[in-house]
């Protein structure tokens, strides 16, 4: 608990730097503090319970995958079913990390191992599809006279779509790229801190960590690819045609 | 298709944007071999026109005809190497020269892209340049010669010259009448009445997305 209250108290340094540099983030920095808080809360005695109940695991994942889905699909607005598109990107992504995870027992199918993983490996996916479908959007948006001239030259709509397509996974995977390139030398992740935190032997802690960094590369490429897929054939129209949105 | 028939032609064209009519009931007819004018005021349809005879907008009622046959029967990407748009602020794709008069194309073979340089004025030493380092009259040229590059039936060129100095809209001028004398319909939007004289057998005048002229020019242009 105190270390919790430590925290607080850091963040409450935070506001007071914004409010004495005029930052005017002090409400939102609040905010995000508190229903961390309330969150982290809420869902350490729920996941208490589901930890003692194997049946309400998968609806667990469930609720994440939805929950993840719902905010990423609001990264896509513009395009019909947007959640859906984002949710089915998701499910890939972290299903095609998830399966030979559990299969090969890399991790026990239970929940207090299917959980975090599950946990990790569906908000890799999210961030992937929000950045990746967002600026896949910005650049058909922007890039709309470059996508009509090469329509107008006889290619077809996927084709003149498929540079902007590139270019958005490219994006979409800069993050992930950058967090596995540099782990270890600038920054050392959740699982490795969790684990060591938890009193693991540090060399244990590194190998998880590994796995599921990689897996979780993995995991991103395919959610930013097939968010990339589902979106491009959301702004194809009949007869080869390209509309940004309206959907 | 009649011998003598348009190679283009559109009957009854509608089209809206955000609900409202931005053609109404358009007739056109685009004869191969000759030059026609379209004009009309800004916002009287004429880039939405354009846009429609190639489906890159959907029209919502009226029917258009490519050498006779529905452009709704003809796959799209086809219709628009048979029917080819310039825009009126051409984009480059990224790469030289070559890269844009080769797009699309399966095996591009060199003397092809000459050719089409050639056909639009410019040397064949302009296929190694960045195409985003083009002067405004060399981009409006390359995009007539890419276009070329499709074998195109028809021409549609938006305001071709709209953005160039006197010299480079001159030459322009000459390639859209030597297209003609080639073989091939030029449709070409154009706001200058004396550039419609000059180039331009037949003329077409929008007004508010309707045609409220269309025939030999001296007599659309005498009409006024």
């Amino acid at each position: 608990m105190t270390g919790v209250l430590v925290a607080i108290g850091i963040v409450v340094l935070g506001v007071a730097v914004s409010a004495w540099r005029g930052l005017g983030l002090e409400r939102e920095v609040g905010i995000a503090a508190a229903r961390a808080t309330v969150q982290l809360t809420v869902v350490g005695t729920i996941v208490t319970l589901v930890f003692e109940h194997v049946g309400l695991a998968a609806g667990f994942v469930g609720v994440m995958l939805t929950a993840a889905a719902i905010t990423s699909g609001r990264r896509l607005h513009g395009i019909s079913s947007p959640a859906g598109r984002a949710g089915a990107a998701i499910a890939l992504g972290a299903a095609t990390g998830l399966e030979p995870l559990l299969a090969s027992g890399a991790f026990e199918l239970t929940p207090r191992e299917l959980i975090p993983v599950a946990g990790i490996l569906i908000g890799g996916a999210m961030a992937a599809t929000s950045l990746t479908g967002r600026r896949l959007l910005e650049t058909i948006e922007d890039g709309l006279p470059g996508i009509e001239a090469r329509l107008a030259l006889g290619a077809g709509a996927l084709e003149a779509l498929a540079p902007a397509a590139r270019r958005a996974v490219t994006t979409g995977l800069i993050p992930a790229l950058d967090q596995t390139k540099n782990v270890g030398l600038v920054t050392l992740p959740g699982t490795f801190v969790g684990l060591v935190l938890g009193g693991a032997d540090p060399a244990e802690a590194a190998r998880i960590q590994l796995t599921v960094l990689l897996a979780l590369l993995g995991v991103e490429v395919v959610a930013a690819a097939a968010c990339a897929a589902l979106v491009t054939r959301a702004c194809v129209r009949p007869g080869e045609r390209v509309e940004p949105s309206g959907g | 298709m009649p011998p003598d028939g348009p190679i283009l032609a559109a009957r009854g064209l509608r089209a809206e944007r955000a609900g409202k009519a931005v053609l109404d009931g358009v007739d056109l007819d685009v004869p191969a071999g000759a030059v026609t004018a379209l004009m009309g005021p800004s916002g009287s349809g004429k880039t939405s026109l354009l846009r429609c005879l190639v489906r890159l907008d959907e029209p919502v009622a009226g029917r258009v005809t490519f050498e006779g046959e529905d452009f709704r029967s003809l796959d799209a990407c086809l219709l628009r190497r048979r029917v080819a748009l310039v825009a009126q602020s051409p984009a480059m794709l990224p790469g030289d020269v070559r890269a844009n008069l080769a797009y699309g194309l399966d095996i591009p073979q060199e003397d092809e892209l000459h050719q089409a340089l050639a056909a639009a004025g410019l040397p064949a030493e302009l296929l190694d340049r960045d195409a985003a380092r083009l002067s405004g009259g060399e981009t409006a040229r390359v995009a007539v010669a890419r276009a070329l590059t499709r074998s195109p039936r028809v021409l549609l060129l938006d305001e071709p010259t709209a953005s160039l100095d006197g010299r480079a809209a001159a030459g322009i001028e000459a390639l859209t009448v030597c297209l003609a004398a080639r073989g091939l319909a030029v449709l070409v939007v154009t706001h200058d009445e004396a550039q419609s004289r000059r180039i331009a057998s037949r003329a077409v005048r929008l007004l508010r997305g309707k045609v409220k002229e269309e025939g030999e020019l001296a007599i659309v242009g005498g009409a006024r």
